[in-house]
């Protein structure tokens, strides 16, 4: 939120099971337009070689979101 | 007196306000006093300050803890107006961001901030530190406990399954308030271990698990109890010990444990540096599991490559906090903080 501030692209990754807690948060906070990336819950317990793949289709699905050139 | 808060007109009968609050997700689905005006004014009668004024925005949704909200929620929860002023102390500290309340109320781990009352104050409202003194039975631990949690929920927002992410949660988040049984511990009590005067009034405020139950039965020295009080603080599954930089251990001598420790002319600092040097768990065994690969150790501990080497589950001695509570019996407790909170102690100064 603070890299938002600043102006740098910036956006929240959750598991689909923290949704409403990031959501309420990021209101709470006044930063309800910050994009949120929501990914399958859960993660941990994830083997590396899972998170890894993960790892990067989030940040691919996330410079997307922001509009940000991969 | 002005008070701000929304005004709600309901039928005069417990069952319809009681319903009513269920209904607005308002109480923690036990049955609660109806805050009335009178009775809040009575509650905030108690403390030296403007109904208005905030102790400052709560977590997980940083709505404005001021004192009229905490006073409703006391009222709801049962407290006497004199149990008030405790309810102010306990907020005030769990709003220090030492204690990280954001990280207490959100987790998956089920911590509880656990009230300890020092002091005078403790036996002027009856607070208890004696025989039972987590259950039930004694109403000023009861209410303000409750008062604790109905707070965290409708100021805080920390609702279960929504923003309070718990995945069991634990009964000791429906009350969890003491005094210390000042009367049979044989050391200074917590709050002048601290550096408080020994006639102030003080709360402190720990977020940890509920009891774990420490039996010793049969041994009659200091280091035999503390070795019972040891094995049951070290478990693969506990949080404390991953991220030692926040890891604190709260151990609850009951007055004949204590007695027997005491005899053996141990003082506190003792205590702690026993528990210290025997909680430990080997790292072959904390390579079986747990937080294994994601710990936050220091420099030292994650240079450690002798499986059999004996690891702390906190930095030093001095993050073991340790009490007296409890009545006649062979029992004490341990209470692992969740391990990235750490222990506030505030003094009841808004007291009138």
């Amino acid at each position: 939120m603070e890299l938002a501030k600043g102006g740098t692209p910036a956006g929240l990754i959750a598991t689909a099971a923290f949704q409403p807690l990031a959501v309420s948060e990021l209101q709470a906070l006044g930063m309800g337009g910050l994009p949120l990336l929501v990914i399958d819950h859960p993660l941990g317990g994830e083997k590396p070689e899972g998170v890894l793949r993960r790892a990067h289709q989030a940040v691919e699905e996330l410079a997307a979101l922001l509009g940000v050139a991969r | 007196m002005t008070l701000r808060s929304e005004v709600l007109e309901l039928p005069d009968s417990p069952d319809a306000v009681y319903q009513a609050f269920c209904e607005r997700d308002w109480c923690d689905g036990l049955p609660i006093i109806p805050p009335t005006a009178e009775r809040v004014e009575a509650m905030l009668a108690t403390v030296a300050a403007d109904p208005g004024e905030s102790l400052g925005p709560m977590p997980p949704l940083w709505r404005e803890a001021t004192l009229e909200k905490l006073a409703v929620n006391a009222v709801m929860a049962g407290c006497l107006p004199e149990h008030f002023p405790v309810v102010v102390a306990a907020v005030e500290a769990m709003l220090d961001p030492a204690f990280n309340l954001y990280g207490v109320q959100a987790t998956t781990h089920p911590v509880a901030p656990l009230l300890i009352l020092n002091g005078p104050y403790a036996r002027t409202i009856g607070m208890h530190g004696g025989s039972g003194c987590f259950g039930p039975g004694f109403r000023a631990n009861a209410t303000i406990g409750r008062a604790i949690r109905l707070i965290m929920l409708n100021v805080g927002g920390g609702w279960p399954g929504r923003h309070d992410m718990a995945t069991h949660g634990s009964p000791a988040k429906f009350s969890y308030a003491i005094a210390e049984n000042e009367a049979q511990n044989p050391w200074s009590p917590l709050h002048v271990e601290l550096g408080f005067a020994p006639d102030q009034s003080v709360v402190t405020v720990f977020g940890g698990e509920a009891p774990h139950n420490v039996n010793d039965h049969v041994s009659t020295s200091a280091s035999g109890i503390l070795n019972t009080v040891s094995h049951t603080a070290a478990t693969l599954g506990s949080n404390v010990k991953w991220y030692l930089s926040q890891s604190q251990l709260l151990v609850v001598l009951g007055p004949e444990h204590a007695a027997t420790v005491a005899g053996d002319n141990f003082g506190k600092d003792d205590v702690k540096a026993f528990v210290f040097e025997h909680a430990r768990l080997p790292l072959g065994t904390l390579k079986l599991g747990g937080m294994w690969g994601i710990q936050d150790w220091p420099r030292w501990m994650m240079a450690v490559t002798d499986d059999r080497a004996l690891l702390p589950v906190v930095a030093s001695p001095a993050e073991i906090y340790l009490i007296v509570a409890g009545g006649a019996g062979k029992h004490s407790a341990v209470v692992p903080n969740c391990t990235f909170s750490r222990a506030v102690s505030r003094p009841l100064s808004r007291l009138r």
